[in-house]
């Protein structure tokens, strides 16, 4: 294989990592806050795409008012997904395994609704930056490229100050730490869970608009960006956001590798490779200590 | 606010028990608490001290009733009560241990949000435990047990609690550092805090307090005066009494 090839590959590999990252993290940050692994991540991802899509060409918003509508309505649907689904579940004291069963039923009645009220061809969006790749010797740089590195770059830098300088980042940690020691600092931990749940599901809408203009999305592109997202937050060392994007970024490297080797059918093959990597080599991820 | 006479007690447990499933760890309980006041609450492992203290925040199903001035805390919401300046310091510390002292400090403080006041609340900590200033950018999970100790009062100490509770805060500690904190207790109790110290070594709890509460079996065995108790022998007669 040639070394122009492997670097395109590489290249379109972060590209992709960058968007499991971010839904790797999403997962970290739920289940920092309640212990659960949400599976309706997904969902937040497909719907980040379809309201942007629905934003444009139903209602022929601006590019960036379609996309920033579907932002906050995704952030809105998590706090309503933990209102109505997690919280009922978290104040009966049910066992997790029971809260996650939940997040994926949501999953599937939030993808269900997608089709009735949608419909089920594939749509995509138009690219940021209408212009010709960037060439750099013979490898193709897309602008859509750059603006998924850089916007997914720029939220992790984001996050990172969000958590390590401003009180209520502080908060939503302590309660990762301990969650009784957060309520005797008077510290609403069920707002905190309400917060988390809001600003994955922004994450994974971020996810999805930053990804869909290179390739589609449809009402059931959900759950393999979800198992992609969980699979980076397991290589990551569950629980650790920037681990997590990490991740992201060395399953999307391997994906485009292997399918660059050994072909496009063994995508998944060499996804659910690495995880199993992970789970019988390295359980707490790459950074190694157990939780 | 409102603010509640000066003859009636800060903190008031009337009748509160606890149970986990069917085992009643806590039975029927009275407690009060006068402003400024130091009382403690000694027993054996399991007497169900911490199960009183924890019944007393709100962390466990209870009933009866709290009431903070005259006014009933509410039952089963620990933020509400401690939202009302009722500030646990849980045993084994509950510290944050991966953030920084500051981080810790900061957020006992959490409902504060003018800068100029958490500023004066830092200051009133580090001369509390001088030792804190100097170690304010590491994980206060990485310091000895006497400072996370020192770190777990001062976090509580930033929400400039009405009534603080402590549960055996010499739990494991060098009997050095347990009388440094013990002396910072005395000192906060002196200038005007109210207290109420759970502790397993009777010594200690009975110079300090002015009522001791004796707990056996998750009943009051007996409420002493430390001052009519001056040796060991007295206090077990009133265990096995
Ligand atoms: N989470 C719990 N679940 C079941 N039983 C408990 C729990 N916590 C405490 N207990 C029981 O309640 C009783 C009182 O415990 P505790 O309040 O911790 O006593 P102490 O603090 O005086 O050592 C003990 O018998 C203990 O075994
Ligand atoms: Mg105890």
């Amino acid at each position: 294989m040639s070394g122009d090839l492997l670097m395109q590959s590489l290249v379109s590999g972060l590209a992709i990592g960058c968007v499991y990252g971010l839904i790797g993290i999403g997962f970290c940050v739920i289940y920092n806050a309640s212990g659960i692994v949400n599976f309706a991540q997904g969902a937040f991802v497909m719907l980040g795409g379809m309201l942007t899509h629905v934003g444009l060409k139903t209602w022929h918003l601006p590019y960036w008012a379609a996309a920033l509508f579907a932002v906050v309505a995704v952030a809105v649907l998590g706090v309503v997904l933990e209102r109505i689904v997690v919280r009922p579940l978290w104040r009966r004291k049910a066992p997790v395994f029971v809260m996650i069963l939940a997040t994926l039923a949501a999953q599937i009645v939030i993808e269900r609704l997608t089709f009735l009220l949608v419909d089920d061809q594939p749509k995509t969006l138009p690219v940021f930056t209408d212009l010709p790749p960037l060439k750099l010797g013979a490898v193709a740089l897309s602008y859509q490229t750059l603006w998924i590195v850089a916007g997914s770059l720029a939220i992790v830098a984001g996050l990172a100050v969000f958590f390590k300088s401003t009180l209520t980042g502080k908060a939503m940690r302590a309660c990762a730490i301990d969650r009784e020691a957060a309520l005797l600092q008077a510290i609403p931990v069920s707002r905190m869970l309400a917060l988390a749940f809001a600003l994955s599901a922004a994450l994974g809408a971020v996810a999805g608009i930053l990804l869909t203009p290179t390739q589609y999305t449809a009402f059931n592109v959900g759950v393999p960006f979800a198992i992609s997202g969980f699979i980076a937050a397991i290589i990551g060392g569950f629980g650790r956001p920037f681990g997590a994007f990490l991740g992201g970024l060395m399953l999307g490297v391997v994906q485009s590798v292997a399918i660059l080797s050994l072909g496009s059918g063994l995508k998944s093959a060499a996804a659910l490779s690495v995880l199993l990597v992970f789970l019988f080599f390295r359980p707490a991820g790459i950074f190694g200590v157990a939780k | 606010m409102t603010q509640g006479s000066r003859s009636e007690p800060i903190l008031e447990v009337r009748g509160l028990a606890a149970s986990y499933g069917h085992v009643e760890a806590l039975s029927p309980t009275d407690l009060r608490l006068d402003r400024g006041e130091l009382v403690a609450i000694l027993g054996p492992n399991g007497a169900g001290k911490s199960t009183l203290l924890r019944s007393i925040v709100g962390l466990t199903k209870t009933r009866g009733e709290v009431l903070c001035e005259g006014e009933p805390l509410p039952r089963g919401d620990p933020v509400a009560v401690a939202a009302r300046g009722i500030v646990l310091v849980p045993e084994g510390r509950g510290i944050f241990g991966p953030m920084t002292v500051m981080e810790n400090l900061r957020l006992g403080a959490y409902r504060v949000r003018n800068g100029g006041e958490v500023a004066r609340r830092y200051e009133r900590v580090f001369d509390l435990f001088p030792r804190l200033k100097e170690r304010l950018h590491q994980p206060a999970g990485s310091m000895s047990g006497g400072e996370q100790q020192m770190v777990a009062v001062g976090r509580a100490m930033m929400a400039d609690p009405k009534v603080l509770l402590l549960d055996e805060p010499s739990l494991g500690l060098a009997p050095r550092v347990t009388v440094e904190i013990l002396e910072t207790l005395r000192r906060l109790n002196a200038e005007g805090l109210s207290v109420v110290l759970v502790e397993q070594k009777a010594p200690l709890a009975l110079e300090l307090a002015r009522r001791v509460h004796l707990l056996s079996l998750g009943r009051t065995v007996a409420v002493i005066d430390p001052r009519e108790v001056k040796t060991h022998d007295e206090l077990a007669r009133y265990y096995f009494a």
